[in-house]
């Protein structure tokens, strides 16, 4: 028996519902040799701001238990560096190309779907999809401002649907006490698919120096440890009941872990921090996924989006 | 660069708390030159989790050698594995040291266990016929954590050994050691330095090096988690541009091109 993997996602089909996570996966050449990136169903690049920025000073990550603290700073090579340098490698790869994209403020946002939408066009394709970042806990003036008021949120999803003829995903911040008021906000204002969640605003001391562990105080906690708390997100919003699919992301390091978040009503996934822990990760997880529906006698991996029994 | 398994064949005991892993089934490092590193976890579950950036103290016959001390919970568990246990290796990667020649002159600057790239450089210069071309200076606290130094003797490498408590070689650091050596030098050229170890003593090397216009290369360890350009964590700052990595435009890196701590405009620091 083989088991069917593909999965639709909106108007987008993927071969499996496993794509890689933004800011985990760079550019994906950077991977090129070490994992299937044709394999994959589908790559979140690193954020794109509509012009090059360097990131945060050091030190900028820290390890915690089964997890990891980042405060990088959303360092990316610009549209216009991602139009010329990085889409060409991307577009040729045979899977979905998903381009993570964030602005500083409103009028950046907007340009940067304009501008990822205009180099797609040039390019002759080579984006399926942007996902945009309103929760990026690491930029004062962009990320939790924008990320946490569903009114302000509303209003730039819909200058951005506006702005692009591409499948607009938005990935949101966990870091609200209300998320399915925000999701529904995104919704209403034209969200194709939700993204759930990013990093979990968090921070490390070092006792003995004193000192915190990031350069910037507060950073963004990733990995295994906060996979319980992005579940219980994916099924708040799940529960719902929207009308649009669901993204799982958090600490996905096992097949097993992917289809949790199916059941909990994802629709596909990403795996993010276990791409630094394993570079072949994205790949090993869609192998197990598979071999998790082998043994639970299912033909499609579909089947088991949203069948969350009660206790 | 590789990603793939290897076994542990023998964990030697150097001294206390310092050790060398013996990993078989390394073929891929082969290219594998002198200053570059790998990332290395064990199959111990997801606590530690991510890799870890090690240089490599020697690779021949698909043998990959790594010098390790003991200082927090990862070390612990290399020091406690056992031959036979499966680690998962990322390989090679990073910047080399330059290569010796026949006319260079290179010093070679170790602090503890910095000392493994470096007796890597040197036992590959000695062995391309260039032993003439470098001279290693290599400092511990004690005696005791001095290791490896009859391989240097069978190797025909000039060494200059340092302890900051006079148990063995020149008491004091081994900055002070090679400005020692600076001093009563009368070398047609001035050296190069070549420079691993901990933070202290590469600040206090590189402002050695810029007071006396040496050219100098150090190798540095950023917080990486990754190890090929993807997480960012490792960023240094630098003169040119704002950051470069260690991972990828390191370890080894020229003097000139950094700046922060290493530059001499920097705060005084902790300095050896």
């Amino acid at each position: 028996m083989s088991v069917d993997l593909r999965t639709q996602v909106g108007t987008l089909s993927l071969t499996s519902p496993i794509l890689t996570a933004s800011g985990t996966f760079g550019y994906a050449r950077e991977f090129e040799g070490l994992t299937d990136l044709s394999r994959l169903g589908g790559i979140a690049t690193k954020g794109i701001s509509p012009r090059p920025r360097f990131g945060n000073p050091s030190p900028r990550i820290c390890e915690t238990a089964s997890g990891m603290l980042n405060s990088i700073g959303l360092e990316n090579v610009g549209v216009e560096g991602f139009a010329n340098e990085k889409l060409p490698f991307l577009a040729k790869l045979g899977t979905r190309i998903v381009v993570n994209f964030f602005g500083e403020t409103f009028d950046e946002y907007v340009d940067c779907a304009a501008g990822l939408t205009a180099a797609a066009r040039r390019h002759g394709g080579g984006i399926d999809a942007l996902e945009m970042n309103i929760s990026c806990p690491n930029i004062k003036k962009g990320g939790v401002e924008f990320g946490t008021d569903p009114k302000v949120a509303g209003d730039l999803v819909r200058a951005c649907r506006a702005a692009t003829d591409l499948p607009l995903w938005v990935k949101l911040t966990p870091n609200v006490a209300d998320l399915v008021t925000l999701a529904r906000a995104v919704v209403e204002a034209g969200a194709d698919c939700l993204s759930i969640i990013n990093t979990i605003t968090a921070m490390g001391v070092n006792a003995r120096t004193r000192r915190p562990r990031l350069a910037t105080t507060f950073g963004g906690l990733s990995g295994p440890a906060i996979k319980p708390v992005a579940l219980r997100m994916v099924h708040q919003v799940a529960r719902a009941g929207l009308g649009v699919p669901i993204c799982g992301i958090g600490g996905i390091a096992s097949g097993e872990d992917v289809a949790e978040f199916l059941v909990a009503g994802a629709t596909c996934v990403q795996v993010g921090t276990m791409n630094f822990v394993d570079p072949d990760a994205a790949n090993r997880v869609r192998d197990e996924l598979e071999a998790f529906c082998m043994e639970e006698g299912l033909a499609r991996a579909a089947d088991l989006v949203g069948t969350l029994r009660p206790c | 660069m590789r990603y793939f398994e290897a076994t542990l064949a023998e964990n030697e005991v150097l001294a206390p708390h310092t050790f060398v892993l013996h990993l078989d089934g390394c073929a891929a490092l082969a290219p594998m030159r002198p200053g570059q590193f790998i990332m290395l976890r064990g199959e111990w579950g997801r606590d530690p989790m991510l890799p870890r950036a090690f240089s490599v103290l020697g690779v021949a016959d698909g043998r990959c050698e790594v010098l390790v001390k003991t200082h927090g919970r990862g070390t612990a568990l290399l020091e406690a594995a056992r031959p036979g246990q499966r680690f998962s290796l990322l390989g090679p990667l990073g910047t080399s040291f330059p290569a010796p020649s026949a006319d260079s002159r290179q010093w070679l600057v170790a602090g503890g266990v910095g000392l493994a790239p470096l007796l890597f450089h040197a036992e590959r210069a000695a062995a391309a016929g260039f032993a003439s071309s470098v001279r290693l200076f290599y400092g511990g606290r004690s005696a005791v954590d001095l290791v490896l130094l009859e391989r240097m003797a069978r190797a025909g490498i000039a060494v200059d050994l340092a302890t900051d408590d006079g148990s063995r070689g020149m008491h004091g650091r081994v900055p002070s050691a090679v400005e020692r050596a600076l001093d009563a030098d009368r070398g047609a050229t001035p050296p190069t330095l070549l420079v691993c170890g901990p933070e202290p003593m590469l600040i206090a090397t590189a402002r050695l090096a810029r007071a006396r216009a040496l050219p100098a290369f150090l190798s540095l360890e950023g917080e990486m988690g990754c190890g090929i350009g993807v997480c960012l964590g490792c960023a240094v700052a630098c003169a040119t541009r704002p950051f470069r990595y260690t991972c990828k435009e390191g370890p080894v890196m020229a003097l000139d091109e950094l700046r922060g701590p290493y530059a001499p405009s920097a705060p005084a620091g902790d300095a050896a």
